[in-house]
């Protein structure tokens, strides 16, 4: 988070601490729930980068606000073997 | 450790909890969206019952309100939904009421939630930041191509708050109907979104409905992007927001990042070069001189103007020549 605007230092009371400590243990089940659905759409999911690149190869990529660029299908991406399709990432780069 | 990638929730899944910390009023429920495990910030939808009342005071963080449905009384003036609020942390906010209930979002930045009980406003507080504004009826809709490379047409955006230091936004943004966008996007910074109304739909994640709400770390994957009937949404980055686009669904974070990396050095290689050789022992970054240089201060000597604010005395001066014409 870097908002970076002004934050007023302050002692936290145990009270603030306490339900600090509560949010985030239930967050972490938030996490995890979300974690799993994501996992299970990923057969749609397939089907919908399949349809995305039909759309990208014939109609075109929307490489800067309404310009679209036609990819050739030959030039379109295949999946790094053992790559697992995941789509939520904890703490992104922080934390893989 | 930050916020972690919370994408999509659905608010109206859980149920209302009642708030305990202190000085909020007893009639204050909310549903926790994403927090920060180091600083307590977080995002929550929040629901003033009916007769809620807080007393005047400030918070030790920065926060931001979007009232989403119902009315608040501050003083003598009465906001609805659509308004907004920026405050500073040690801005002393009025008492604030809702009679008749009141459903809003609440953004605390830079800590935990507090409220103390004050009438003015704490030292430290930058009070000259606070703003707020009907952002349904007085600001008006602009198209959402406000970075390059853009969004496609269908988006258009309100801005709401801006950091000229951080290039943190908050906005409102809406797509038309049949909206799309197909391409894949990711950013240097993290996104929030929570749906104020409609639904739209992103390639990695499904639909997201009204209530649906992200907090997406940096360098994620999101898009292509659609919505059939519309939305309207509040958004925020917590610094610059760049797109970058491609049509790779597989690659990961860390991929998006050097490829960030890379177009930085394909686009600015002098800075690029400089940033990589000086990269040790600056863990917060290379000094900003304009936040580090010496001020002249309350005692500064003979610091009363000297002109009237207007005097340019390296311009013209109507000095007239006489030439010969003959």
């Amino acid at each position: 988070m870097t908002f970076k605007n002004l934050f007023i230092d302050h002692e936290r009371s145990k009270e603030e601490e306490e339900w600090i400590r509560e949010e985030l243990a239930e967050q972490e089940q938030r996490f995890a729930k979300i974690d799993r659905q994501m996992s299970d759409l990923a057969p749609a999911r397939a089907k919908w980068y399949e349809e995305f690149f039909d759309r990208i190869s014939l109609r075109g990529f929307n490489a800067d606000g309404d310009q679209k660029v036609k990819i050739k299908r030959e030039d379109l991406p295949v999946k790094p073997e053992g790559r697992e399709d995941r789509v939520v990432w904890k703490y992104g780069v922080d934390g893989e | 450790m930050a916020r972690p990638h919370i994408e999509p929730f659905v608010d109206r899944d859980v149920t209302f909890k009642r708030m305990l910390l202190p000085g909020f009023g007893r009639d204050m429920h909310y549903k926790m969206l994403s927090m920060d495990g180091d600083t307590g910030a977080c995002t929550m939808t929040v629901q003033l019952d009916g007769g809620y009342s807080q007393p005047p005071g400030f918070s030790w963080s920065e926060w931001e309100i979007m009232v989403v449905e119902g009315e608040l009384q501050l003083d003598d003036r009465t906001v609805r939904k659509g308004h907004y609020f920026f405050v500073p942390a040690g801005y002393a906010m009025p008492a604030i009421k809702s009679e008749q209930g009141a459903i809003v979002l609440m953004m605390y930045n830079t800590g935990e939630p507090s409220l103390v009980e004050a009438t003015e406003h704490h030292h430290l507080a930058h009070t000259n930041l606070y703003h707020d504004v009907d952002s349904y009826l007085d600001i008006t809709w602009v198209p959402g191509n406000i970075v390059k490379p853009a969004v496609a047409s269908g988006v258009m955006i309100k801005l709401l708050n801006y950091n000229p230091i951080s290039h943190a936004m908050t906005f409102i943004y809406c797509m038309t109907p049949a909206f799309y966008q197909d391409n894949i996007s990711y950013h240097d910074c993290a996104e929030e979104s929570y749906h104020l109304w409609g639904t739209s739909w992103m390639m990695q994640f499904g639909d997201i409905p009204t209530g649906g709400y992200f907090w997406r770390p940096a360098y994620i994957n999101h898009g292509a992007f659609a919505s059939e009937f519309g939305c309207i949404a509040l958004g925020r980055v917590d610094s610059k927001l760049f797109n970058y686009f491609h049509y790779n669904p597989w690659s990961t974070p860390q991929e998006n990042q050097t490829r960030a990396a890379a177009r930085v050095y394909q686009r600015d290689p002098l800075l690029y070069k400089w940033m990589v050789s000086h990269s040790h022992n600056h863990p917060h970054g290379p000094e900003d001189f304009e936040q580090t240089q010496k001020l002249r201060g309350p005692e500064f000597p003979d610091n009363e103007p000297e002109t009237d604010g207007h005097k340019h005395s390296h311009w013209h001066t109507h000095k007239h020549h006489h030439h010969s014409h003959d």
